[in-house]
């Protein structure tokens, strides 16, 4: 049986594959793969940013080599990001918790 | 550990005041379901916290909670690399503010690395099967 950690990382690979493989270049996200993903598997982050925008701004920022496609290594910077600001706000929730 | 859709009751009530929800699953409207992707982020916390909060700081993973973690959760990886001093080696690499400890920064980092190396690996596989 896998961990949960390695279910978590295989879970990772699957979503990106999932969408990746839709158009274009397998193996790769374009625009419109990137926003389909964000759009199903991160709706309530794309709704907090609040800004029509947030997935043209995303993918320029994800897409580092500027080649229009959005690879697994820069996806996972998208989610190493979002994980390390979900964790600072449970800890803050934790710690104001054993406070009271 | 309830995992993170558990947290959610069935009823989709109030949590126990005492134990502070999941931040992606406890923060999503009532009876609404994590998406994979939600789920799996949510894991990655969780598991940090089960191995963090045995002694010590209760955030952070100290060299024995580290050594833990990685022999419950990643077994696999650790006795493929037959090496005996790899656990001290992985620290030494993560512990980037050199505190002895591993905070959830420092350790999710070593999670984008090794999926991303498994995520090569599974594309190379591919490719020779459908050459």
């Amino acid at each position: 049986m896998p961990s949960e950690l390695e279910t978590a990382m295989e879970s990772l690979i699957l979503v990106f594959h999932r969408y990746a493989s839709r158009e274009g270049r397998y193996g790769t996200l374009n625009r419109r793969e990137l926003r389909e993903l964000m759009e199903n598997e991160l709706s309530n982050f794309l709704r907090s940013q609040q800004d029509p925008a947030a997935v043209d701004r995303i993918m320029k920022d994800l897409d580092t080599n500027s080649d229009g496609q959005v690879d697994f290594e820069e996806f996972v910077s998208l989610v190493v990001g979002l994980s390390i600001a979900c964790e600072r706000c449970y800890q803050l929730r934790m710690k104001n918790a054993t406070k009271k | 550990m309830l995992s993170p859709v558990e947290l959610i009751t069935p009823s989709g009530g109030p949590l126990q005041p005492s134990t502070p929800t999941l931040p992606i699953c406890g923060s999503l409207p009532d009876k609404q379901m994590p998406s994979q992707l939600e789920g799996a982020m949510d894991a990655l916390i969780a598991v940090f916290y089960n191995y963090s909060g045995h002694d010590g700081d209760k955030y952070k993973l100290n060299k024995g909670e580290l050594k833990q973690l990685l022999h419950t959760e990643l077994t696999d990886f650790l006795t493929s690399q037959k090496d005996p001093l790899l656990v001290e080696k992985i620290m030494s690499d993560l512990d980037s503010n050199k505190d002895n400890e591993v905070d959830f920064n420092e350790f999710v980092v070593l999670v984008a690395a090794l999926t991303v190396a498994c995520n090569d690996f599974f594309q190379e596989q591919n490719k020779k099967t459908t050459k």
